[in-house]
């Protein structure tokens, strides 16, 4: 089409490129490269780069409408097509249902609604999923293994990978859509746009955080998130808390932050002074020249947390269940759970919580947790279910409205109708069973 | 009346329809994953954080909005809604299209066979003068024509400080 054809002077290609486009490798692999330079022509860019490392996507669950079409996957088969290289997923659906407390009607509406996911998943081994467990959305924890390199060029999707691979491992990814990121990591190619350009990557906002003690992470991420939208913030003032050599604590706190900046804006990459790769490099010297500033003190956060909608059908409900793990957490975050949840329960001399709760990790973690410590055993005395699946999936199709769910992830209170309260809070109310 | 903005097509195509306006940015997922499940004539928008459109019937409309915000898993949504028959007829964004909408509304042109139109860079002051409802002709070339009957002004133009003949900037006033 001729407008088309006019646009497409505007992407320079290399000869192995145009040769794609021109139908060298098939007509699947044409229209593929079709999409991604349309898609570079959107933003801008003035050519493609190539791929440099795994990748993460972010449908794992096969709702039509909102996963690509099995149909498409199908074609993409059938032509012999697959990622350059492997690609791990975010976290499977509740389909163990065992570990959610559901009731009947429930699983029936998730059998339903995940009736093709098996074929889902065999398409997706297919076209590069790593392996059978390569479900997560924390893929560069250790023992899940995909750890991009600082500078590596990634069509990464899922919001939270996405601001962790750019901030904290120092990757170079853009917020890609999904099927357009499956699509990008089957060409190799991605445009050469947004945060893939240093110019992006530069701080246009100044957060400066002045609490007492170290903040909630996700409360302080969805702070900075409804400030700086989409927009590249510094944050100063969190090293007088976290470590400088991005040690597990920190780099949970950090993964924690990010989740909440990209779900309450649309932040895709952080800077935090004196921590992340990029701040330790250039310091202030990442700050746009006209880059504003805003202070995040205690009040900030409490009017924040105060601001929260309650969306259960009875404000003063007992609670009825409780999420955990939203995003995945880590075998230091269990361990923390498992011993706070023990003594509290220790204390009060009682022996299980009175709130049926989930808490959410990657296989790997909870493999090698129940290979190595007591952590699981004591969550799962003190009657906690263990999954690896993603509770955001319950709420599709009015599961769960108006339930009383509670949470300490903002970004799981963003989406669904669960309640938000902090680390503490939890504790007291899963021994105690009322708010 | 008629105003007349110049942006990119991005996607482009001739169309005609009615606006729904967004003056916040438009979460695609939240907006439609009601609409989603089965063929439909309507696609009501579910998104409650969206005053301007939250309960407005989208299918078929040309939807404005600054651009697109919220969880990278809407990508798919406009595949789906093509499938089931409830998709907007055009999208025009204010600002440069954004990745999320770029990918999605591409994947859904290419790969499904119907085609969203899409235009971006109108620029804010298109935004300030469209209005619910108003009659919207697009053009290949990125041409868009706002169509308002009685004369109406555009809310934004319609205070004491203004006036009906004096256009928003990078507005070409025909009427």
């Amino acid at each position: 089409m001729a407008p088309d054809a006019a646009q497409r002077a505007n992407i320079g290609l290399t000869p192995e490129e145009e040769a794609v486009l021109a139908g060298s490798e098939g007509p699947v692999s044409q229209k593929v490269m079709r999409t991604v330079v349309q898609y570079g022509e959107a933003l801008g860019a003035e050519r493609l780069v190539d791929i440099s490392g795994d990748g993460h996507l972010v449908i794992a669950y096969a709702i039509p409408g909102i996963a690509p079409s099995l149909e498409m996957l199908e074609e993409l088969v059938a032509a012999g097509l697959r990622t350059k290289y492997p690609f791990t997923l975010d976290p499977r659906p509740p389909l163990d249902y065992d570990n959610w407390a559901l009731d009947g009607w429930q699983v029936e509406v998730l059998g339903g609604m995940y009736r093709d996911q098996a074929r889902y998943e065999d398409l997706l081994l297919q076209l590069g999923l790593r392996d059978v467990d390569a479900y997560t959305c924390r893929p560069f924890l250790e023992e899940v293994g995909n750890i991009p390199q600082r500078g590596d060029i990634l069509a990464w999707s899922e919001s939270a990978c996405v601001v962790y691979a750019n901030s904290v491992l120092g990757a170079r990814t853009n917020r890609n859509g999904a099927i357009m990121d499956l699509l990008c990591n089957i060409a190799g190619k991605v445009p050469l746009s947004g945060l893939l350009e240093d110019g992006a990557r530069r701080a246009t906002w100044r957060i400066d955080v002045r609490t007492a003690e170290l903040p909630l992470p996700q409360l302080l991420g969805a702070a900075i998130g409804r400030r700086a939208m989409a927009e590249v913030p510094l944050v100063t003032g969190l090293n007088r808390f976290l470590s400088a050599d991005l040690d597990a604590p920190t780099r949970d706190y950090l993964n924690e932050m990010g989740t909440a900046c990209a779900d309450a804006g649309a932040v895709g990459l952080f800077h935090v002074e004196g921590i992340t790769p990029e701040a330790v490099e250039q310091g202030t010297d990442l700050l746009a020249a006209d880059h504003r500033t805003y202070a995040i003190d205690d009040d900030v956060l409490a009017a924040l947390s105060a601001s929260y909608p309650v969306l259960w059908h009875e404000r003063d409900a007992r609670p009825e269940k409780c999420y955990l793990g939203c995003p995945h957490i880590s075998a230091e975050q269990i361990d923390w759970w498992a011993r706070r949840i023990t003594a509290a329960l220790r204390e009060r001399r009682q022996a299980r919580v009175k709130v049926p709760t989930t808490l959410c990790a990657a296989p790997q973690t909870l493999a090698r947790l129940g290979a190595a410590g007591s952590a699981l055993r004591d969550l799962e005395a003190a009657g906690v279910m263990l999954s690896a699946g993603c509770p955001m999936q319950l709420f599709d199709n009015d599961l769960a409205a108006g339930s009383a769910i509670i949470t300490n992830s903002t970004k799981l209170r963003t989406y669904t109708n669960a309640r938000f309260f902090p680390d503490h809070r939890i504790v007291e109310i899963l021994v105690g069973g009322e708010i | 009346m008629r105003l007349t903005f110049k942006g990119r097509p991005v996607i482009p195509g001739n169309v005609s329809a009615a606006a729904a306006v967004s003056h916040r940015g438009f979460n695609t997922y939240a907006s439609f994953f009601r609409s989603i499940h089965e063929p439909s004539a309507t696609a009501i928008c579910a998104d409650s954080g969206n005053e301007d459109l939250y309960g407005r019937d989208l299918a078929d409309k040309v939807i404005c909005v600054p651009g697109t915000t919220g969880s990278t898993s809407g990508g798919a949504v406009w595949q789906r809604l093509i499938k089931m028959g409830n998709a907007p007829k055009a999208m025009l964004f204010a600002n440069a299209i954004d990745s999320l909408a770029a990918g999605g509304l591409i994947v859904a042109d290419l790969w499904v066979g119907r085609r969203i139109v899409v235009v971006d860079r109108l620029g804010d002051t298109f935004l300030e003068s469209v209005e619910h409802g108003d009659e919207i002709t697009i053009g290949d070339d990125g041409e868009v024509v706002i169509h308002r009957a009685g004369g109406a002004t555009s809310r934004r133009a319609a205070g004491p400080a203004s006036s009906p003949a004096r256009p928003p900037t990078g507005a070409e006033d025909v009427s």
